[in-house]
């Protein structure tokens, strides 16, 4: 479905957004992880034809769309980082607006959208008074008006409280059937549950990209936990990988990631966190074994 | 309807309802009607909408309402620019831009689309005015109204004004050098310049013909009608003195002559080239050409030569920062007034510009309209800022600014006000104390309409829009008037004046105080 060729884009001052990404898509919910400022908002913005890139080639159904952008537009739902509104419009204005830039016709697709996600009963409301999670849901519903093929979500539960972040989980997972959905985070728990696929990024270049089960085969081994002391933590947390620590009666429950364990602990199953940290840290080793 | 037109049909419709929800919208308007009313004295105070040679005429439907058509036009022309040249930055504010820029939408549905927003806008804010004109005609008119009349005036002088400024405004936000400050004073002297030119057709006595075509103002097309039509160029439009003992003359209003035709068209036409120049300029709100990426490159040039200074202010901050330590009121008024020169360190140039040129003997009603028009800039951005930054809950948050906001934005102002005006303040108390508290109440005028702008529309332009309006005014009265001379540039204010303006600021003061404790009782 969508083919990524040895893509880069690169800065007037040099520096690389993204460095020779390659990677190749099919249906299913994509996760792009990463930390903040490691490139996934580039490489998503070069995927729905915002930006070009400065070398490489994007492919969709075969489509070169860097030459053709159009063919995707017409294909493509997206919903950009820090996604804004018009604040003197109402919801119902606001999708309108959207669908016509779409070539969306008729009343009843809008109506149909604002009931997906839930802001039927707020329709007329203007957009001003919207809660976050409200705005976001609106989001979704613009990227999804036309009935997109491919819909790229941009750190979408940024700022969402945490049921607003599981109901927009939910309806993610449901429109991914039959579709190819990107969803850029750096929260590892958004994507966990519902990614077939999840793509890490570092730093401009693509690390890894796999099953989630595969990233934690690949972590398997180099999950630690202890239980150690609040004054030994306090010297720990800066020489090991600590992907969580629990305060308890005994002590401070701590787990962490690295090659081998640097103090004496238990081996435990890795999570996606401690996955993700692991690569993150220890990328090349990780990548490989994935 | 195809999905183009649709295209095009939705972003003008956005577009309007946008602009006519927004409070500022009706202030404009507003003080754009009560500027008719200014301009349209009752005769009886010994001024007229139009004087020629000492006669007036009288207030028919060609006489107001081409008077009215002009200042229309000199609105539009002059400020229609500020009050439109955000359609496209506000897209990109938004990043509602970057997702019309992934839908099959083309660029040049986009412009035509913004470019009929802003026509649209701009049409239907001149109609508005025109009928309130027309309600003048029943207040001050001495003949029956005759709509054909008055309606033809305005077809006559602003079309071209309305397309004219739309298509700039559209190609200039369309290139990103020219999007912010930079185009916004360039715009000015783009629109004088044609203006001149209209101007130097008729001085030239026809011999700059080509000229008409580029008369998008519509000025060079009014003296040439009233030359021919009164047979004198002695004429003077809006709140003119004139002699009671001459006849008062019927003036029928502008027609339109065969050899008009040609240019007036073309100067209607001539502006839609813009549109195709800023499709090859347009962005299509890609993020490394809108400066919206962590490329640091893309840094607008205000920026880097504000940089510049950064070392001039950061040692005047250092200096005044002390003042600003502490939980007193006072302090949180000092620590915002240093924030904005941290912010904007040419201020500071400013300031030392300021005071070289009065320390130097530049004459008062030449520099003072200057630092005014500067202030403006500075104190519009003062109220405003901090709702555009996000920084409004934080603020709230802290302690009194939630419930004195407008008093703290006021000093704030102030302070900064007065800092920048020190030398001229000084400079004036040489001329007496009457020339000082004039200035003063200038100064509070100023910080006061700022103030309460700002936190009433949250929105700088109309500060801006509706200050230079009246700066212009002003400027070009020059002390003719004494009731426009606020802030003492020429000497020639009376203390009807100044109690004038006091009481205006304390009014637009009392205002935003009402308005901002309804918007936190509504919160």
């Amino acid at each position: 479905m969508l083919k990524i060729e040895a893509v880069s884009k690169r800065f007037r001052a040099g520096n690389y957004g993204v460095r020779d990404v390659s990677l190749e898509l099919k249906s299913g919910v994509i996760g792009l992880l990463g930390p903040n400022g490691a490139g996934k908002t580039t490489l998503l913005q070069m995927l729905a034809t915002v930006t070009r890139p400065t070398s490489g080639r994007i492919t969709f159904g075969g489509v070169d769309i860097v030459a053709r952008p159009n063919e995707l537009r017409r294909k493509l739902g997206y919903l950009p980082q820090d996604f804004g509104v018009y604040d003197n419009l109402t919801a119902l204005e606001f999708l309108t607006y959207f669908a016509a830039l779409k070539g969306v016709h008729g009343k009843q697709r809008v109506v149909e959208m604002l009931e997906t996600v839930n802001l039927h009963t707020v329709a007329n409301r203007s957009l001003g008074g919207f809660s976050g999670g409200m705005k976001q849901r609106l989001g979704i519903a613009q990227a999804l008006i036309n009935d997109p093929v491919f819909v790229i979500v941009d750190e979408p539960t940024a700022g969402l409280d945490p049921e607003e972040r599981v109901r927009f989980r939910n309806v993610l997972s449901e429109i991914g059937f039959g579709k190819l959905v990107i969803l850029s985070t750096h929260i590892v728990s958004d994507i966990e549950s519902i990614a077939t696929e999840i793509a890490v990024m570092k730093e401009g270049a693509l690390l890894t990209m796999a099953a989630p089960e595969t990233l934690l085969r690949g972590a398997a081994g180099h999950v630690w936990q202890s239980v150690v002391s609040s004054e030994e933590f306090d010297r720990l947390r800066t020489t090991l990988k600590i992907s969580s620590a629990i305060r308890k009666p005994d002590g401070v429950h701590i787990r962490f990631v690295g090659p081998a364990a640097a103090i004496s602990a238990t081996p435990v199953e890795p999570e996606m966190e401690d996955a993700f940290l692991y690569l993150m840290n220890f990328g090349d080793t990780a990548a490989r074994v994935a | 309807m195809n999905d183009s037109l649709q295209r095009i049909a939705a972003i003008v419709r956005a577009d309007f309802l946008l602009r006519f929800r927004r409070p500022s919208t009706l202030i404009v308007f507003l003080l754009l009607s009560a500027f008719a009313y200014l301009w349209i004295p009752a005769p009886s105070t010994g001024r007229a909408l139009i004087q020629i040679n000492g006669h007036r005429a009288i207030y028919n439907s060609g006489a107001i309402g081409m008077g009215t058509a002009s200042l229309g036009m000199m609105f539009v022309g002059l400020f229609g620019y500020y009050v439109i040249s955000n359609a496209i930055r506000r897209d990109i504010v938004s990043r509602c831009g970057v997702i019309a820029a992934s839908t099959p939408m083309r660029s040049g549905e986009y412009l035509l689309g913004k470019f009929l927003g802003n026509l649209t806008f701009l049409a239907t804010f001149l109609a508005g005015f025109m009928l309130s004109s027309m309600a003048m005609l029943i207040v001050r008119g001495e003949a029956p109204i005759e709509p054909i009349v008055f309606v033809q005036q305005y077809l006559l002088l602003t079309p071209a004004a309305i397309i004219f400024v739309s298509a700039v405004a559209v190609l200039f936000e369309s290139i990103p050098f020219l999007a912010g400050k930079i185009g916004d004073v360039l715009y000015f002297f783009f629109w004088m310049t044609f203006l001149g030119l209209a101007v130097g057709d008729q001085v030239s006595g026809g011999k700059m013909n080509w000229a008409r075509c580029l008369d998008f103002s519509g000025f060079g097309f009014m003296i040439d009608q009233m030359t021919r039509t009164l047979h004198t160029d002695s004429v003077s439009i809006g709140a003119s003195e004139f002699d009671p003992t001459k006849t008062p003359i019927l003036f029928p209003g502008l027609t339109l002559q065969p050899e008009w035709i040609f240019p007036r068209i073309i100067s209607m036409l001539l502006p839609l080239l813009f549109l195709p120049l800023a499709g090859l300029f347009f962005h299509r709100f890609d993020p490394v050409r809108t400066g919206r990426t962590s490329d640091k490159t893309n840094r607008k040039w205000i920026g880097k030569i504000q940089s510049l200074f950064k070392p001039l202010s950061r040692r005047a901050v250092m200096m005044l920062m002390p003042l600003a330590r502490g939980q007193s009121f006072l302090a949180a008024i000092w620590a915002d007034a240093v924030l904005t020169l941290t912010l904007y360190p040419l201020v500071m140039v400013a300031f030392v510009g300021i005071t070289i040129a009065t320390i130097s003997g530049a004459p008062q009603d030449g520099l003072l309209p200057i630092v005014f028009a500067g202030l403006a800039i500075v104190v519009s951005d003062v109220s405003t800022r901090d709702r555009r930054a996000g920084t409004i809950a934080i603020l709230h948050g802290a302690p009194r600014l939630r419930e004195y906001f407008v008093w703290w934005k006021l000093g704030s102002a102030l302070v900064l006000s007065i800092i920048l005006c020190l030398a001229p303040i000084l400079r004036s108390a040489l001329d007496g104390l009457f020339a000082t508290a004039a200035l003063l109440v200038g100064i509070v005028f100023v910080s006061a309409l700022g103030t309460a702008l700002g936190v009433m529309t949250t929105n700088a332009k109309t500060f801006i829009v509706v200050f230079l309006s009246f700066w212009y005014v002003v400027v070009n009265d020059h002390g003719a008037t004494p009731t426009l001379d606020f802030a003492g540039f020429y000497d020639r204010g009376t203390s009807q004046t100044t109690f004038l303006y006091a009481s205006l600021s304390i009014a637009a003061l009392t205002a935003a105080q009402l308005f901002h404790r309804w918007k936190l009782a509504r919160a």
